[in-house]
Parts: structure tokens; C-alpha cells; sequence
């Protein structure tokens, strides 16, 4: 009966479980397209199979794994972003050798975003951040260049470092609590030091995963070797998880021994030096990437609101959701341009509609009204301003201008130099899809918020 | 009808359909832009038959938008910003009728101009915080390819310091107004207006924040700097906008967040703000008088007026007596309609010569009435407004900001000195380009055409009845500045 109930819940997540087996038969059999179609149906199967427990508040498996309204629109946002994502890695490597296992391992990857998005105890989050973990690396070395294996081999070292940082930490945490179920941590109140050592640990390991500074070094690099629709993904599915996660973690810790304070400073610490660095990039894909860096810090924002105001969960999903369409929609641009800044040159008047999308992907990265990341970053500036951060926000708000130089270093080429005698082939119609579909969210979804969680 | 709801989308969707159609030629782009624009004006003016009330904001139109934290969709008007919308919709639809001659990427360009509209009209009549400033942002964008796609020589990196400046400058009221939603829990301006959603040292805060922001749109010193470059820069057309509309976000701001919404810090601060808006008056005379461009003069003098705006918003939280404070918001408030004719006829003046000329150099010209009188007696006619003869259109707003100042802060009236300058820079001008010895390269110059004389027209008519007769503008912004007076 218990076990019935526990499985009915887990519905998306089984469902996407047996598309990523099927995909890896599929794969065997060199049926790319196939693997490729079954991947979809699972993941539109298991964003339709979400619906219904979105209003669900409830846990399977002994308090292990939370069905929530988090882990709910985590999966009603990195599912359909994961779709996106597979159309990405289509329209790029089509046909190219073992093209089907890209489309198997981005499918598994998700499930591990899924199982850190809904972790009520240590040991799943250990387990979500093994499983995106191996099958993120095999992702960025699955080129089999020099590039992506040294990427690919940094994102190992530094993931396997990391990882074992984390678990040692989590211990103190078990220690302390006497269970590893994060709804037992209230237990350390009081325990000062064993609550900052554990938590130290879990944000070296889940700071690795969402690009914090100073854990942010493997990014560039790995997004700079892999495929550019592998990076699109990991800069998006990977980095939403890890915050989801920080979210799970976070919101039964008791806020004493400043840890509120000290995730204030990495936040500012990320979002400025994602900036800085980002402005003297001339590769497209490093800009992009040091400017997600700086994107995990405004994530950050609400984390450290969490438990004070009712604004921190609502922003972190409004802003994950906005930050996987427009980011997403940034790098299928990058695939259609080229991986260098002057790829850009003279593309709004090659594509015009293209062009149009990249700069409302940009102004929302940005946060300029009535995009959908200004909405995100919004909330995460009020919940800052609610928890009592005001100086945070200023630092997020003074950002913003920054980010604006970044981008607009991206904007002023596309509308310079003359229009090209001929156009460089014919884009890819899936490129076009994916764009247009994070065109239309980036535009719209700012102004029908309403939908949205808590809303 | 909604109609403000109307007046406010239809440039945008007129723009979209435009890049919709099939047919996106050069003839066609002008075409839409002249009737949406036009229709506009037509429905702003009917917005203007139906009134407004004493003591509250009419013509409400509200949609619930996102419910859970108060924000609607919500618009109105009231004396404050009726003058305005009208004045925007009459802006706009002259420069879509002046940049009928724009070939290069005209479909594009006419889109900018529509969004400039919906974005201009919606930041006057929002009734919330929320929406306010999206309007408030989405025109900074438009504003910001009008001048990196279609201004002069040095347009790229102009267009870039007026984006990053400007948004610089409107984050802090992003602050400022999380501040008023979580100490009233709506994003209800009307709910802010009643002054209560702060108060102390957060009103204060939000106050400085407000202040940063409105200082460096209308600009005042020493935040200005943005405003000669993104001028010159500027198309014709853009700068008329800017000018004439968006330069008004700022005033209107002011009274509008500022002034309305903290009003106890406000007049703590006042006499700060009353010395920012007197250095800016002279500063802006004196910057004004140094210039050699044309365009960067009145430009300049853009920040002398606006300087005068500041004053009387000032005057009238720090006078005690009722009476004087609805004299100075008056002022104020006519001063901003003043400047949107009188500065727009100027830009659009400057614009058709450089049209001609290809410089704006004042030395560079000389006798130009005798071969162009329309365009010489239209500019003269619009400068004597500009420094504030009797009889046009700057004269009973600035007459009456100084009236206050007399009876409420007389240290103040130092700005008067800037009239001075003012009117030896136009004359300066005036008789450096028109009159005197006629410079032999300009002998074949044209005077202004049909389409010329009908955008320069209305603007001319408008500051000699508002010069003259300024009753019928004067009442309807009297009566809610009595209501804020009090």
C-alpha cells in the first residue's frame, strides 16, 4: 500500500527512468532517432504526469525524496528545458557517431537534477550529485578532442574533489542531528560549529555544481570544450538543479552562526566577478559561460532569504525558470552564429529575426522590464531587500549595469558591418524551434506570471 | 470604452502588424506610423474630453495581473499626468510626420518609434509600481537603438553611455519601490500616494534612491552629462522625444513618487533640493552659453528649464501656506507642457537645418532669414519662448515658480540670473544664424516645405495660446494641484 502510494508519486521520475533504459537500447541498436523520439515522449510524458502533483506537498521512501511545490516546478522547468536541450544536440551533431548516447546520458543527467531538486535527506543529494556528476563528464569529453578531455578532465578532478568535500561534511551534520534527514536538521540548533562545518560542505559541493565562485573554475573550460548544445544544457539543467538543492537543504537549517552573512558575500562575490570576467572575453561561449558564473549569484540571492520571507522559493523558480529559457536561447544563437565574438558581426542583419530573439535574450539576461528575468530578479531582489540584505541587493541592482556592458558588447556587432552578400546555408529548423520556443517564454511568460508557483 | 488602455497599446500593436505584413516598404512603415500615431492623438484627446476629477485619479481601468503580490494592471489620469499624455501623443505624432523622409531601414525604425509611444504614454498613466516601471525601462531600450541605429557620427558609443547611464540611474528607484511595496504590501500607487506606505529613515532612503534616479533623467547637476551626447547624437525625431517626453519621466517622477509618496522626507530634504534645482537652472544657462553646436545649446538649456521644474517642486514642499504650494506645483507642472513645445520646435528646427546644412556649428551660418524666413521667424519665435518673454508659452510657468520662490525661499530667486543668460545666448544664436552677413554657401538653401511648416506649425500655435491664454491648461492642472497643495 505505502509502496503503491511512494510509486504513483515518483510517476515522472520512473517514467524518465525507463525512457533513459529504452534510449540506451535504442542507442545499441544505432538508432539515434529513435533514441532521440523516445527521449522527447518520456520527458513530455513526465512534465504531463507532473500536473496532477503539483498541489502535492508529501514525501516517499521514509522522508528521503520530497514531493513539493520545489520539486514540482523543478520539473515542470528542467523537463521541458531538457527537451530544448536534446533539439539542440540534434540540429549540432546529427548523425555524427555515437550520437544517441548524448541524447541517453543528457536524459539520465536530468533524472540526477530531478533527484537533487526533490532531496530530503543526504544521501539522495549525494546520489543526484554523482549521478549528474559522471554523466556530465562523459558529456563534455564525448568529442573525443584534445579540448574537450583536458574540459572534461578538470570538470573530473574538480567534481571528484568536491564531491568527497561534501560528503565528509555531511557527516558532521549526520553527527549532530542523529539522521541524515535534512526535516532533522532543526536538531543542530544550538550546534554552531558542527552546523557551519557540515554546511561548509555542502556548499563546496553544490557550489561546484551551480558555478559559485571561487568553485566556478572548471565552467569556462568545460563549456568551451564540449559541443556548444552540451554546454547550453550543463549551464542550465545542472546549475537550476544545484540551486534547488541548496533550496531543499537550507530551508530546515536553523539560520545561526551567520551563514546567511557569509552566503551574502559569495553571492556578491559570484555576480561581480562573473561580470568582470566576462567583459574581457573575446570567445563567445567563455563570455557566456562567466556571465551564467554571474547568474548563479542573483540564484544565490535567494538562498540566503530562504526561511525568512515568502519571496525566496517563488523567486528562485520564477528566476530558474526565465534563467533556463533565456540562457538556452543565448547559446542556440551561439550555435547558429559561431563560438567567436566576431561570429556576431553583421548576424541581426543576416537573420533579422534571429537577431531580434538574441537581443530579448540578452535584455532579460540583463533583468530589463517586462522580460521574464527582470521578473526573476525581482523576486530574488525583494526577498534580499525582505531578509533583511539591502546592501545584497544593491550590489545585485549595480550588477545589472554591468551585465548590461556585458551584453551590449554582443548587441553592437550584430548591427555592424554591412548586410553579407550571401547567407552561410540554411539554419537548422530544429535551432529555429528551440529559439523560437525560448523566444516566445523569454517575452511573454513576465507578463502572465500569474501561472507561476505561489503566484 | 477603456480608452487609455487603448491610447497606450495601439502604437505597439500598430508596430507589430507592420512587421507583419508583407509589404514593409518605406512608403508603407511611414504610413502606419502617421495613423497610429495620429489615432492616438485623436483618443488622448478624447481622454481629455471626459475630465478628470478634484480630489482623485479618473478614467481608472484595472485587470487584476498578479494577484498574490498586488500588482495590477492598473491606469489613470489626473492633472498631472492628462498635460502630459497629450502632450506625448502630440510629440509623437509630429515627429512620425517628420521622419516621413527616413528611407534608411524605415520599417525598423518606425517600430522604435510606436514602442517609444506605448512605453511613454504607459510610464504617465500607470497606477502601479510595477507597471510603471516596466514602461519606465522599455523606453531606455527603444531609446537606446533609436540612437545606436539611426543617429550621427559618433552614435555608437553615445547610445552606449545613455543606456548604462540611465539604467545606472533607474535601478535605485527599483530599490525604492520594493521599499514602498513591502511597507504597504501593494504595488497600488494610489495606495502610495496617501503617503503612509513609509516613513522615517526607509522614507528617506527611498526618497535619496527616487531622487538618484528622476536627477539623472530630467537631468539635473551634476548628473547631466548624459544629455549633450545622447542629443547630438540623436536622431531629429529622437531627440525631439527625448526632449520633449522622456525628459518629463523624470519631472513627473518627481512630483509623482518624490514628492507624493514621501512627502515628510521630502520636505526634510527640500532645501537640498531646492539648491540642486537652483544650481541647475544657472549651470545649465552658463553650459548653454559656452556651446558652439546648435543642437548641444538647447540641449543644454534643457537642464536650465528643467532646473526651474525642480525649484517649484521644492518651493512647494517646504512653503507653509497652502496657496503658494498649489502656485509652485502650477508652475511646475506647466513648466514640463512649456518645455515639451517649446524645446520640441526647437529640436525639429535645428533638425531641419542640419537637414539642409549638414552642420549645426553656429558660426557656420549667418543671414539665413532672408533666403529661409519660415524656418529663421519659426526659430526666433520659439527661442524668445525658450528665455521666457511674456506672451509664450515659458513665461506663466516660470513666472509662477518664481512667485513661489519669492514668497517661500527668496535666496532662491538667484536662478533669475539664468533668464539673463539665457536670453543673450539666443539672441547669440539668433543673430550669429539668421541675421548678418549672408554666408554665400547657403544662397541656394530652401525654406521649409509643406511637410516641414505642419509639423512646426502646431508647436508654434500651442506656445503663443499657452503664452496668451493659458487658462484652459492651467485649470485642469490646477485642479489636482490644489487637491496636492493642501
Amino acid at each position: 500500500m505505502e509502496m503503491g502510494r511512494d510509486l504513483a508519486l515518483l510517476a515522472p521520475e520512473l517514467t524518465l527512468a525507463a525512457a533513459a533504459m529504452l534510449m540506451i537500447i535504442a542507442e545499441m541498436a544505432r538508432a539515434a532517432r529513435l533514441a532521440l523520439a523516445i527521449g522527447l515522449a518520456g520527458l513530455a510524458a513526465a512534465t504531463f504526469l507532473t500536473l496532477p502533483l503539483l498541489s502535492a506537498d508529501a514525501t516517499v521512501f521514509g522522508g528521503t525524496y520530497r514531493i513539493d511545490l520545489i520539486s514540482g516546478w523543478a520539473k515542470l522547468i528542467l523537463l521541458p528545458g531538457t527537451a530544448l536541450s536534446l533539439l539542440l544536440v540534434r540540429a549540432e551533431i546529427a548523425g555524427r557517431p555515437r550520437e544517441g548516447s548524448v541524447h541517453a546520458l543528457i536524459v539520465l543527467v536530468t533524472l540526477g537534477a530531478l533527484m537533487l531538486a526533490g532531496a530530503g535527506d543526504m544521501m539522495v543529494v549525494v546520489i543526484g550529485v554523482v549521478l549528474t556528476g559522471l554523466g556530465s563528464f562523459a558529456l563534455v569529453a564525448w568529442p573525443r578532442d584534445d579540448a574537450a578531455t583536458e574540459a572534461a578532465m578538470k570538470y573530473l578532478v574538480f567534481g571528484a574533489v568536491t564531491g568527497s568535500v561534501m560528503i565528509y561534511g555531511l557527516t558532521f551534520w549526520f553527527g549532530g542531528a542523529g539522521s541524515t534527514l535534512f526535516s532533522e536538521l532543526g536538531q543542530l540548533q544550538g550546534q554552531t560549529l558542527v552546523t557551519i562545518a557540515g554546511l561548509v560542505a555542502v556548499i563546496v559541493g553544490l557550489g561546484y555544481k551551480g558555478s559559485l565562485v571561487p568553485f566556478h573554475f572548471w565552467a569556462p573550460d568545460a563549456y568551451q570544450g564540449a559541443p556548444v548544445s552540451i554546454a547550453a544544457y550543463l549551464s542550465v539543467i545542472t546549475k537550476a538543479a544545484a540551486f534547488f538543492a541548496f533550496a531543499q537543504v537550507l530551508r530546515d537549517l536553523p539560520r545561526d552562526g551567520g551563514w546567511p552573512f557569509a552566503l551574502a558575500l559569495i553571492a556578491a562575490a559570484t555576480m561581480t566577478y562573473g561580470y568582470l570576467a566576462a567583459l574581457v572575453q573575446t570567445n563567445l561561449v567563455r563570455l557566456i559561460a562567466y556571465s551564467s558564473v554571474a547568474q548563479s549569484g542573483y540564484f544565490l540571492m535567494g538562498v540566503v532569504a530562504l526561511g525568512v520571507t515568502g519571496f525566496a522559493i517563488p523567486g528562485l523558480l520564477v528566476f530558474a525558470a526565465a534563467y533556463v529559457a533565456m540562457n538556452l536561447g543565448a547559446f542556440a544563437i551561439v550555435l547558429l552564429a559561431g563560438r567567436d565574438l566576431t561570429d556576431l558581426e553583421g548576424f541581426g542583419r543576416t537573420y533579422p529575426w534571429s537577431g531580434v530573439a538574441m537581443v530579448t535574450f540578452l535584455l532579460s539576461l540583463t533583468g530589463i522590464p517586462p522580460l521574464f528575468g527582470f521578473l526573476g530578479k525581482f523576486y530574488l531582489l525583494s526577498a534580499a531587500v525582505d531578509a533583511g540584505f539591502l546592501w545584497l541587493a544593491v550590489i545585485g541592482i549595480l550588477n545589472s549595469v554591468l551585465a548590461l556592458g556585458v551584453y551590449l558588447r554582443l548587441v553592437v556587432p550584430m548591427y555592424r558591418g554591412p548586410r553579407p552578400i550571401s547567407l552561410p546555408g540554411t539554419p537548422a529548423p530544429l535551432t529555429l524551434t528551440a529559439i523560437l520556443i525560448a523566444f516566445v517564454a523569454t517575452l511573454f511568460m513576465g507578463l502572465i506570471a500569474q501561472i507561476l508557483p505561489g503566484l | 470604452m477603456p480608452l487609455l488602455t487603448i491610447a497606450t497599446f495601439l502604437p505597439i500593436l500598430a508596430g507589430l502588424a507592420l512587421m507583419a505584413l508583407p509589404d514593409r516598404s518605406t512608403r508603407m512603415a511611414h504610413a502606419v506610423s502617421i495613423m497610429a500615431t495620429g489615432a492616438v492623438f485623436l483618443i488622448t484627446l478624447a481622454i481629455w474630453a471626459r475630465g478628470i476629477t478634484a480630489s482623485d485619479f479618473a478614467q481608472i481601468e484595472e485587470i487584476a495581473w498578479i494577484p498574490a503580490i498586488g500588482a495590477a494592471y492598473r491606469l489613470g489620469v489626473d492633472g498631472l499626468s492628462l498635460p502630459l499624455v497629450l502632450l506625448t501623443s502630440l510629440l509623437f505624432v509630429l515627429s512620425a510626420i517628420y521622419s516621413a523622409r527616413i528611407g534608411e531601414r524605415a520599417a525598423s525604425y518606425v517600430v522604435l518609434i510606436l514602442m517609444l509611444e506605448t512605453a511613454s504614454l504607459g510610464t504617465f498613466m500607470a497606477l502601479d509600481g510595477l507597471l510603471f516601471y516596466i514602461f519606465f525601462e522599455v523606453s531606455l531600450v527603444g531609446m537606446y537603438f533609436m540612437i545606436a541605429g539611426w543617429g550621427y557620427e559618433d552614435r555608437q558609443r553615445a547610445a552606449l553611455m545613455f543606456f548604462l547611464y540611465t539604467l545606472l540611474g533607474s535601478l535605485p528607484l527599483l530599490l525604492a519601490i520594493i521599499g514602498l511595496y513591502l511597507g504597504s504590501g501593494t504595488f497600488d500607487m494610489r495606495v502610495w500616494v496617501e503617503g503612509a506606505a513609509l516613513g522615517g529613515f526607509p522614507a528617506m532612503l527611498a526618497l535619496i534612491a527616487m531622487l538618484i534616479t528622476f536627477a539623472v533623467k530630467i537631468p539635473a547637476f551634476p548628473v547631466h552629462t548624459w544629455l549633450p551626447a545622447a542629443h547630438v547624437q540623436a536622431p531629429t525625431a529622437g531627440s525631439v522625444i527625448l526632449a520633449g517626453v522622456m525628459l518629463k519621466f523624470g519631472t513627473y517622477g518627481l512630483v509623482r513618487f518624490a514628492y507624493q509618496m514621501t512627502p515628510e522626507a521630502f520636505a526634510q530634504a527640500g532645501q537640498v533640493i531646492l539648491a540642486f534645482g537652483v544650481v541647475s537652472a544657472l549651470y545649465g544657462a552658463f553650459a548653454a552659453l559656452a556651446q558652439s553646436d546648435l543642437k548641444k545649446m538647447i540641449a543644454y538649456t534643457s537642464v536650465n528649464h528643467m532646473g526651474y521644474v525642480v525649484m517649484g517642486v521644492a518651493i512647494a514642499a517646504l512653503a507653509t501656506e497652502p496657496r503658494i504650494r498649489t502656485i509652485a506645483l502650477d508652475g511646475a507642472t506647466l513648466q514640463m507642457v512649456s518645455h515639451g513645445l517649446v524645446t520640441g520646435a526647437l529640436f525639429f528646427l535645428v533638425g531641419m537645418l542640419q537637414d539642409r546644412a549638414h552642420t549645426r556649428g553656429i558660426g557656420d551660418f549667418g543671414g539665413l532669414l532672408g533666403r529661409a524666413p519660415w524656418l529663421g521667424w519659426a526659430f526666433i519665435l520659439s527661442a524668445f519662448a525658450s528665455l521666457g518673454l511674456p506672451g509664450l508659452a515659458h513665461f506663466p510657468a516660470e513666472f509662477q515658480i518664481f512667485l513661489a520662490t519669492l514668497n517661500g525661499m527668496p535666496w532662491g530667486l538667484v536662478a533669475i540670473l539664468a533668464i539673463v543668460v539665457t536670453a543673450a545666448l539666443y539672441l547669440r544664436a539668433i543673430a550669429s544664424v539668421f541675421l548678418g552677413e549672408m554666408n554665400d554657401k547657403w544662397a541656394e538653401m530652401p525654406d521649409l516645405d509643406r511637410r516641414e511648416k505642419l509639423v512646426v506649425l502646431p508647436l508654434l500655435v500651442l506656445t503663443i495660446l499657452v503664452g496668451v491664454a493659458p487658462g484652459w491648461l492651467i485649470d485642469m492642472i490646477h485642479t489636482t494641484m490644489t487637491g496636492l497643495g493642501n
